[in-house]
């Protein structure tokens, strides 16, 4: 029977921690079991390959690997030595560390909730005083990241490596490839966006995960654009969503309906019995809020607002052709 | 079943632990790792196989008689091990998200903020990339707050809630059992209006008491949300929806059965709601960018509410 990858890379890990000296390969291969047999029974390949993923994994979890090229009579050695490896001293208070395992549960996506409860065993390996009973609060803040591009996409913005993928634009109806070096990704009313440096437009740009098509690939290379000290992902999506707009429209509301909208309002004055006037700031999307209230709703103007939802009301009344 | 990457990870951390502590329980340290003792024994029965070198037969002495681990031959392998940059950024991103949420109460913020920084240093560089991933958490800190003195002192809340489904602001007693944020912030409650589960989004309570009664929510299963938050059930009435390349955001932000790519770019969606008159509100939003095809009397709902909305801007009015 195979030896479980949990196994070899716990005894790999174990090797080169404890040598005082860096190993050779060759070494490694005579303590660990289950490289003997992928060397036996596989060949070479099968165990340099095995070797080399192995190490990635381990540098994945946080490992140090020193590599000297010229350790041992010209073969190259491996070591993780302890000093660099060696969690420093933390010291958290009780609330602190409460805090803090609240925070480590909030993560819905596979990779970084192993990640996050990754670091809460070292920690509490490390001595923290995490409470021992996991009784959940009745505060429940979650991240999702149920878009299969955030993963690929967390490595390279950390490992800032360019990437290309499909990517649909908002009412396109079809995909097109983009090149792009990865700033930031930024999680907003649980959708997630990345903000990077577009390679074909020369520019920065915002992309929506959920509108990647297809996979994400790493390539390889540095990137060729600066990456801006601060970037602010938020303020753009924000923008396009229709926040901080500065122009103000005027409209009617019914009476008792429409609360959200008079919610926004900056202003609201009764008209009559039946109906209101409300200023409300004119950003992205307005079209769309009023006409979902239909007859509870009249724009008073500005001109452009109102004739955009007067000609979304004709196409739902089908008095206009309906793309789809 | 938790994969090799975490597990390496947890046995790493567990042989650190298991040095400090001879003869610890096995349903102890399963609870401080966050997971079931059948997982704990499966590390445990893997531990006995690694060591420093197979050949020189220095494994770990590792063993348990189910109830209690002892480790017989100690050593000093088992430091405790540096963060990795996914398990820092893990942790820093979603307590600066934590932290930022309206109406958190002052003390918990400042933990966390405290908490953030002993991260930052003990992780040092591998910190660095956590500057890189940001998420928002919006709630409406007033409202936030009162339900979460009424959850801590156990007591019963009055609502006026915006009813989307509805249209209409509707008065509601609701014991609240927890709030939810993804993005919005939600309150999870037992509505005793409508004697039922209701999840109420903080920015559409219009006014909140928190009453002097106690609140008695019946006793419930939590509900799973990996589905998303309003997870529709299978006995829902069925409502399809097809849109064209600027309404598949649809697809996006309501949990459906199925959506079926058309020729033109667009979707066929297949979606439940409890409450399908509500969708008539989806149809007047997507204006010439989709269309209910079904159930017919819904598409006629709202055109008709389409029709009337156009009386107003007969020439003339307003």
């Amino acid at each position: 029977m195979a030896i479980a990858k949990a196994e070899r890379l716990m005894n790999l890990a174990l090797c080169l921690m404890n040598t005082r000296r860096p190993l050779s390969k060759k070494e490694l291969r005579e303590s660990v079991e289950a490289y003997r047999e992928a060397w036996q029974q596989g060949s070479e390949d099968a165990f340099n390959r095995m070797f080399e993923r192995d190490k990635d994994d381990l540098r994945e979890l946080g490992l140090i690997i020193d590599v000297d090229e010229n350790a041992l009579d010209g073969e190259i050695g491996y070591l993780a030595r302890r000093d660099r490896n060696r969690l420093p001293e933390i010291a958290l208070d009780a609330e602190e560390a409460a805090a803090l395992a609240l925070a480590a549960r909030v993560w819905q996506q596979a990779k970084m909730s192993g990640a996050a409860s990754g670091a809460l065993q070292k920690l509490r390996a490390a001595g923290v005083p995490f409470a021992e009973d996991r009784e959940h609060g009745a505060l429940e803040p979650r991240i999702p990241g149920r878009e299969a591009a955030f993963e690929p996409l967390l490595t390279a913005a950390r490992d800032r490596r360019p990437v290309t993928f499909d990517y649909r634009k908002a009412g396109a109806a079809t995909a097109e490839p983009r090149s792009v070096e990865p700033w930031a990704l930024e999680c907003w009313r649980g959708h997630w966006y990345l903000a990077g440096y577009d390679r074909d437009r020369g520019s920065a740009r915002v992309f929506r995960l959920s509108r990647i098509t297809g996979k994400v690939r790493s390539r390889a290379g540095a990137f060729t654009g600066e990456v801006p000290e601060h970037v602010d992902v938020r303020a753009v999506v924000a923008r396009f969503a229709g926040e901080g707009a500065t122009a103000v429209a005027r409209v009617k509301v019914r009476s008792g309906a429409a609360y959200p909208l008079r919610q926004r309002a900056l202003e609201t004055r009764p008209v009559d019995a039946d109906w209101d006037e409300l200023d409300i700031p004119y950003g992205n999307g307005l079209g769309a809020d009023l006409a979902e209230y239909g007859p509870d709703v009249i724009v008073i103007g500005p001109e452009d607002l109102r004739a955009d939802v007067i000609d979304r009301l004709r196409a739902v009344a089908g008095l206009a052709e309906v793309q789809a | 079943m938790s994969n090799a990457i975490d597990q390496t990870r947890r046995m790493l951390s567990l042989v650190t632990y298991l040095r400090e502590r001879p003869g610890a329980e096995v349903a102890e340290v399963a609870r401080a790792f966050g997971i079931t003792e059948r997982e704990l024994i499966g590390d445990l029965n893997v531990l006995p196989m690694c060591g420093t070198s197979f050949r020189g037969g220095d494994l770990l002495d590792i063993d348990t008689d189910g109830e209690r681990i002892w480790w017989h031959n100690v050593d000093d392998v088992a430091q405790p091990l540096r963060l990795a940059a996914d398990e820092a950024t893990a942790l820093l991103v979603a307590a600066r998200a934590v932290a930022g949420l309206p109406g958190l109460r002052e003390r918990d913020r400042q933990a966390l903020t405290r908490a953030v920084a002993k991260i930052e240093d003990a992780a040092g560089e591998n910190a660095e990339s956590a500057a890189r991933i940001g998420v928002t958490f919006e709630a409406e800190g007033t409202v936030f707050a009162d339900i979460d003195r009424a959850l801590s002192e156990g007591r019963l809340i009055w609502l006026r809630y915006w009813s989307h489904g509805r249209g209409e602001l509707t008065e509601r007693e609701v014991d609240p059992i927890r709030l939810v944020t993804e993005g919005h912030t939600y309150l999870e409650g037992w509505c005793r209006t409508s004697e039922d589960r209701r999840t109420f989004r903080l920015d559409r309570i219009a006014e909140i008491k928190v009453l002097d009664e106690p609140a008695n929510p019946p006793r419930l299963q939590p509900r799973d949300l990996s589905a998303g938050l309003v997870a529709p059930t299978a006995d829902d009435p069925q409502v399809v929806v097809e849109v064209g390349p600027g309404g598949r955001w649809v697809a996006e932000y309501y949990t459906h059965d199925s959506a079926e790519e058309l020729p033109d770019g667009g979707l066929r969606i297949t979606l439940r709601s409890a409450e399908p008159a509500g969708l008539r509100t989806l149809a007047l939003r997507l204006g010439r960018d989709g269309r209910i095809t079904a159930p017919a009397q819904l598409a006629e709902q709202a055109r008709t509410a389409a029709l009337a909305a156009l009386e107003h801007y007969r020439d003339g009015q307003v």
